[in-house]
């Protein structure tokens, strides 16, 4: 069963055409790596399905369901299709806790004492229980990525998408976020994952799809996409990656 | 003078006929001992001094502000009359002397006795109340009466002595006019925040392409209203405000609440500038890291961009009250006593305006520069940026 279905997306800021008819299937539980250079338009991909970009043409099904109408549809859909930004976007005003329970509280109206039982577990999974209480801006990159994960899990989604969620953190950083996406992943949450970290894609990924020029360029399982590349543009753009490997 | 010589030839006249008419009683003795009261007490209430100046009648207000040299009559209209005065400032001369009164076009000349003013209190001390105990004498009989009078400082001549007794006499006007300008200012910018609070949110809020025609129509209103306001407020001086909100329709009856109504309404012009200036400069990531969660823009907007702008423009809210300590000096134009208009009032009182300007030039930078080091201290306990005082309205 395809949770999420997109069918020949367009996006165009202006007269520059980003996304110049996007088609992805995604199946619940699927862990999808979306991987290309800068510009090919992965990000803003990630950015059409909860509708924080306005795609120009094209369609996204939810479950089989188009949620593009109205305002309140599209903040339905947000509550189960959470986001993880590249640099945090954790509310400055609210300490680790606040940043957690807000939005479970105010958009799926739960009980607050319930939300912070439930906090501190999920904070305890991310391995930053300790800090309930700090303000983001004393935690470092990847302290704070890893309470956005947190916030993300919160709202229980059915899907979360991760906009190259480690691109913002020092090198000795990124380690203590990936695991935690590792973990994620057992769980069983349907989750699509734009980034540039090619042995996290390889490793932890069901499915790598390369995005060159606004279109899906190649697909597949990360073994033949890595190894065996079948097209030009993916096999040049993973040339320095399998050197470096 | 003239009542007094109707009188006393109503008198010989009446008396006149009594001597004729009845021989002399027991009952005419007492007859007479009234009408010697009278003379005494007609002498008590109406014996004037003169002052040195010109000779001039003495006054009691002129006897309360009592600072030159004066002359006491001897007699008055056959009632003697002597004098003591037990003052440190005063010295009352043992030879009487003979001055000449203006009557008219003619002077007459009156026997006195001088008092000397030795020295003035100083302004630390300030009025002095001095007693002349005068004894009437008339007929055998004496009466005495207490005259009271206070004795006060003169404003000295140079600035340093100037500007001592006018922070010492006028101290307290100078206290109420900046107790108000603070209350003012205070309540003005607090006032004026509340507002802002709903013009900034108006013009902030955009129509989004998933609005209704109504939502839309709403939206672009308050957009353009609150725009116009502040346009009109930012737009014109705060005195042409005060003076058409007070002389055009004398808003509330009372210029002091219609002041604090232009003092807020200007203020919130300000603010409302600072606020969406402010939330402007707040990361585009914090609204989408909000909106990403599933709540609403207003939502995003209440709970996660405003906190953080207003704490943002906290400063310069807090300058704004600084600027607003200056600036209600125009509502001196409508009448209401802060602290320039209580100054202008002292100075309208001594006519030494060089040393009551100076005077409260010193308290209003007294007041700024303490309320902004305040400012500064709180926003650096709070862990924000301070801001210097900047240029007023």
């Amino acid at each position: 069963m395809n949770i999420l279905q997109i069918k020949n997306l367009h996006k165009s800021y202006g007269l520059e055409e980003v996304l110049k008819g996007v088609n992805l299937e995604v199946s619940k539980g699927e862990i999808i790596s979306i991987i290309g250079s800068s510009g090919s338009g992965k990000s803003t991909l990630l950015r059409c399905i909860n509708y924080l970009e306005v795609p120009t043409s094209g369609e996204i099904l939810f479950k089989d369901t188009d949620y593009h109408a109205t305002n309140k549809l599209i903040q339905n859909l947000r509550s189960k299709v959470t986001m993880v930004f590249q640099s945090f976007n954790l509310f400055d005003n609210f300490n680790v806790l606040e940043n957690l329970i807000l939005a479970p509280q105010k958009v799926l109206k739960l009980n607050k004492k319930d939300l912070i039982e439930k906090a501190y577990q999920t904070l305890d999974s991310v391995g930053m229980k300790d800090f309930s209480n700090k303000l983001p801006k004393h935690l470092s990159g990847g302290q704070k990525q890893r309470v956005a994960i947190a916030r993300a899990l919160m709202m229980n989604p059915e899907i979360i998408l991760f906009d190259e969620p480690t691109s913002a953190l020092d090198p000795e950083m990124v380690g203590e976020v990936l695991d935690v996406m590792k973990s994620l992943a057992k769980t069983g949450i349907t989750m699509l994952i734009v980034t540039h970290e090619m042995s996290f894609a390889k490793e932890l990924s069901d499915r790598v799809i390369f995005m060159n020029e606004g279109i899906v360029y190649e697909e597949g399982n990360p073994d033949i996409i890595f190894n065996n590349p079948k097209l030009p543009r993916t096999k040049e753009f993973l040339k320095r990656f399998n050197n470096n490997f | 003078m003239r009542k007094v010589f109707k009188k006393v030839i109503l008198f010989t006249l009446v008396f006149g006929i009594i001597i004729v008419i009845f021989p002399k009683t027991n009952a005419e003795y007492i007859n007479n001992a009234t009408t010697e009261n009278e003379t005494l007490n007609d002498a008590i209430e109406n014996v004037k001094f003169y002052s040195s100046f010109n000779y001039q009648t003495l006054t009691q207000d002129k006897l309360n502000k009592l600072t030159a040299d004066f002359y006491l009559p001897v007699e008055y209209f056959g009632v003697s009359i002597s004098y003591v005065i037990d003052s440190e400032y005063l010295a009352l001369s043992q030879e009487t002397e003979i001055i000449n009164l203006r009557q008219g076009t003619s002077t007459i000349e009156k026997e006195v006795l001088k008092v000397t003013v030795l020295n003035l209190p100083n302004i630390i001390k300030g009025e002095q109340e001095f007693v002349i105990q005068a004894t009437f004498n008339y007929l055998e009989k004496s009466f005495t009466y207490n005259y009271q009078g206070f004795i006060t400082p003169v404003i000295p001549d140079d600035f340093l002595g100037g500007a001592l007794y006018t922070l010492v006499r006028y101290g307290k006007m100078f206290l109420e006019g900046a107790g108000l300008t603070l209350l003012i200012s205070l309540i003005g910018t607090v006032l004026g925040f509340i507002l802002a609070l709903f013009l900034a949110t108006a013009k902030i809020i955009a129509p989004t392409p998933q609005d209704k025609a109504l939502g839309r129509f709403l939206k672009i209103f308050f957009n353009k209203l609150s725009s116009t306001y502040i346009t009109i407020f930012r737009g014109t001086p705060m005195i042409v405000q005060a003076s058409f909100f007070w002389y055009g329709f004398g808003l509330f009856g009372n210029a002091l609440l219609c002041g604090l109504f232009v003092v807020s309404l200007n203020t919130a012009a300000y603010i409302a500038e600072i606020i969406r200036g402010s939330v402007n400069t707040i990361d585009k990531g914090q609204t989408e890291g909000s909106l990403a969660l599933g709540l609403s823009y207003s939502q995003t907007f209440i709970f996660v961009i405003f906190p953080q702008a207003i704490k943002n423009s906290m400063p310069a809210i807090g300058n704004e009250f600084v600027i607003n300590i200056k600036d209600t000096a125009v509502l001196s134009v409508i009448g209401i006593f802060e602290l320039f208009n209580q100054t202008k009032k002292i100075t309208s009182l001594h006519y030494r305006q060089l040393e009551a300007y100076a005077i409260v030039a010193l308290i209003y930078l007294i007041l700024t520069y303490s309320i902004t080091s305040i400012l500064k201290l709180i926003e650096k306990r709070m862990g924000m940026k301070p801001l210097e005082l900047t240029s007023s309205n």
